[in-house]
């Protein structure tokens, strides 16, 4: 008796993608930036696909207060420390990110606004509860949610964090497109942008693509100067000061 | 025209900052102060980061002030001696003030004490040197005599040692109280981002006794002095000072200045100290109303301590 034959498994299906400008160069005139990523989805079979586009700027530290009302002032608490969250964010997708992947995975992933890795770790304390012993809390309790929601909340209005659930349209059979404003108050630095296939839930394949953002000609002048030799940018600043000062008296002083 | 800011990271209007920088060097050299309880607040409001903000601005307040000092001397109206011995306490109360702000800083609460400063100091500098000025008004209106100083020597000013003629001033006082008095004026520089000018001028004409005439240039001496080794500390130590920002402030800070020192000699001394005395006092009730009114959102991002 012959084994049954399995039906050939159908190729895995794969994800290609490019940024339009890997660099983007930051000069006096600097506005922000438009950069547009482009893919295509390989896939022979042809299954419903849906495609998630993150761009993530450096890892900043975020300290973070909560307003509280003392004897009839507004007083600003004990700072919160949070760490891992990024400079910038933008998660684009074809789809509702929940309509796209199961809670756990995108946790997993870390995808969305909703399920950004930032943690508060100078807040978590190990301690024995309901006799579990090695169990982390955090020190913030239940606000802790009200608090991290804060960091996100205050970040979007500041224009740096972003989602959009049709940031990523597929403009022709397998092709697509999402794209990315870079506002001007955006962090320098590396930035990656990840793009994420998935299939029935699952993802299936991802790439991840670098993208500097830096200053150049002037700016970067001027930042290397002023963070390599702090004590002489110092004073020439003092030194253009003083002679603006003077020089507009000597002006005035003739007419 | 928007122009990107190497330091600050962020790009802002340059046509809006030289205007800016115009009107409050304006004022700065109408009322002998450095002007920047005006200038801190509304670049902050602009979203520039307020350690850059204050940083830079020690800058631009330097050169108004050193373009206003340099009309002032040519008429004889500063006293270089007192001035000196001003900046003095003024350089010791920096270094205090920028530690002190650190600290603050890392504790979260640097926004609560800028903004009590604000609204403290200027609340009730502004609220006296608008009585004592509108009385002085009123009096003159009414065609009164002022009236006669109770103390002509404070026991303050000539019992303590150390004695020093100061003869543009035409004093002979102890250098303590000018001392303690810079010192305060520069701890208070470095915590609230400002010249510390609105605090001097009164100080000078109530609590030294010096003449009118040279208060004005004497205060944005030492002012220049303080401010230059202000920014300096703050480009070295924290790397703040944006240059593109205050050069941008200065183009019209200095030209304002001139104007402003012109303007002066325009209006009586009095009249001056009472517009001056309702500026300071709206700035600080403005800064402090912070503290009064419910926040729109209950959290804050508090700068990182670099």
């Amino acid at each position: 008796m012959t084994p049954a034959v399995a039906p050939p498994p159908a190729p895995p299906a794969r994800v290609a993608a490019t940024l339009t400008e890997t660099d983007v160069r930051v000069s006096s005139g600097f506005r922000g930036a438009r950069i547009s990523v482009y893919g295509a989805v390989f896939d022979p079979s042809g299954r419903p696909s849906d495609v998630v586009v993150v761009v993530r700027g450096p890892t900043q530290t975020v300290r973070i207060a909560r307003k509280v009302h003392v004897a009839g002032l507004w007083l600003n608490s004990r700072p919160v420390v949070f760490e891992g969250a990024p400079g910038f964010y933008r998660a684009a997708s074809t789809r509702p990110l929940g309509d796209i992947a199961r809670f756990g995975q995108l946790r997993k992933l870390g995808l969305g606004l909703d399920h950004l890795a930032i943690a508060a770790p100078a807040e978590r304390r190990v301690e024995t509860r309901y006799g579990v012993r090695d169990m982390v809390v955090s020190t913030l309790g239940s606000d802790y949610h009200a608090w991290r929601g804060a960091v996100v909340r205050l970040k979007q209005t500041a224009g740096l964090y972003s989602a959009d659930a049709d940031g990523v349209t597929f403009v022709d059979r397998g092709l697509f497109l999402a794209r990315v404003d870079l506002p001007a108050q955006a962090p320098i630095g590396q930035y990656t942008a990840r793009v994420i296939l998935f299939q029935d839930g699952q993802p299936v394949s991802d790439r991840t693509l670098p993208l500097r953002v830096e200053k150049v000609g002037l700016e970067r002048a001027l930042y290397l100067f002023a963070h390599q030799r702090p004590w002489s940018y110092g004073l020439v600043s003092a030194l253009i000061a003083l002679g603006a000062g003077w020089a507009a008296s000597r002006a005035f002083r003739r007419s | 025209m928007d122009l990107y800011l190497p330091i600050a990271e962020m790009s802002v209007n340059a046509p809006l900052l030289i205007a800016l920088g115009a009107v409050v060097g304006f004022i700065s050299g109408l009322f002998g102060i450095g002007g920047g309880f005006l200038m801190t607040p509304v670049l902050v409001f602009m979203g520039i980061p307020p350690a850059v903000a204050v940083a830079s601005l020690s800058n631009h307040v330097a050169a108004s002030s050193f373009s206003s000092v340099t009309a002032y001397s040519r008429r004889r109206m500063v006293d270089f001696r007192m001035g000196g011995v001003l900046a003095a306490g003024g350089v010791v109360g920096a270094f205090v003030g920028v530690e002190v702000f650190r600290l603050l800083r890392l504790l979260g609460q640097a926004d609560l004490v800028v903004s009590v400063s604000y609204l403290l100091f200027l609340g009730v500098i502004g609220a006296l040197m608008l009585w004592e000025s509108l009385g002085a008004v009123l009096r003159r209106r009414r065609g009164e005599s002022p009236p006669p100083r109770r103390d002509r020597r404070p026991i303050l000013l000539y019992a303590l040692p150390w004695k020093i003629r100061f003869p543009r001033s035409r004093l002979y006082i102890s250098v303590i109280p000018p001392i303690l008095l810079g010192l305060f004026v520069g701890v208070l520089s470095a915590i609230m981002g400002v010249g510390g000018g609105f605090i001097l001028v009164p100080a000078m004409v109530y609590l030294l006794r010096m003449p009118a005439s040279v208060v004005v240039g004497t205060s944005l001496f030492q002012i220049v002095i303080t401010t230059v080794l202000t920014s300096i500390l703050q480009a070295g130590r924290n790397q703040t000072v944006d240059v593109v920002l205050s050069t941008l402030l200065l183009i019209g800070g200095v030209l304002g200045a001139q104007l402003g020192a012109r303007a002066s000699a325009r209006f009586r001394a009095e009249e001056l100290r009472a517009v001056l005395a309702l500026v300071v006092l709206l700035v600080g009730l403005r800064m402090g109303l912070g503290l009064f009114i419910r926040p729109d959102d209950p959290f804050v991002l508090v700068a990182a301590v670099g």
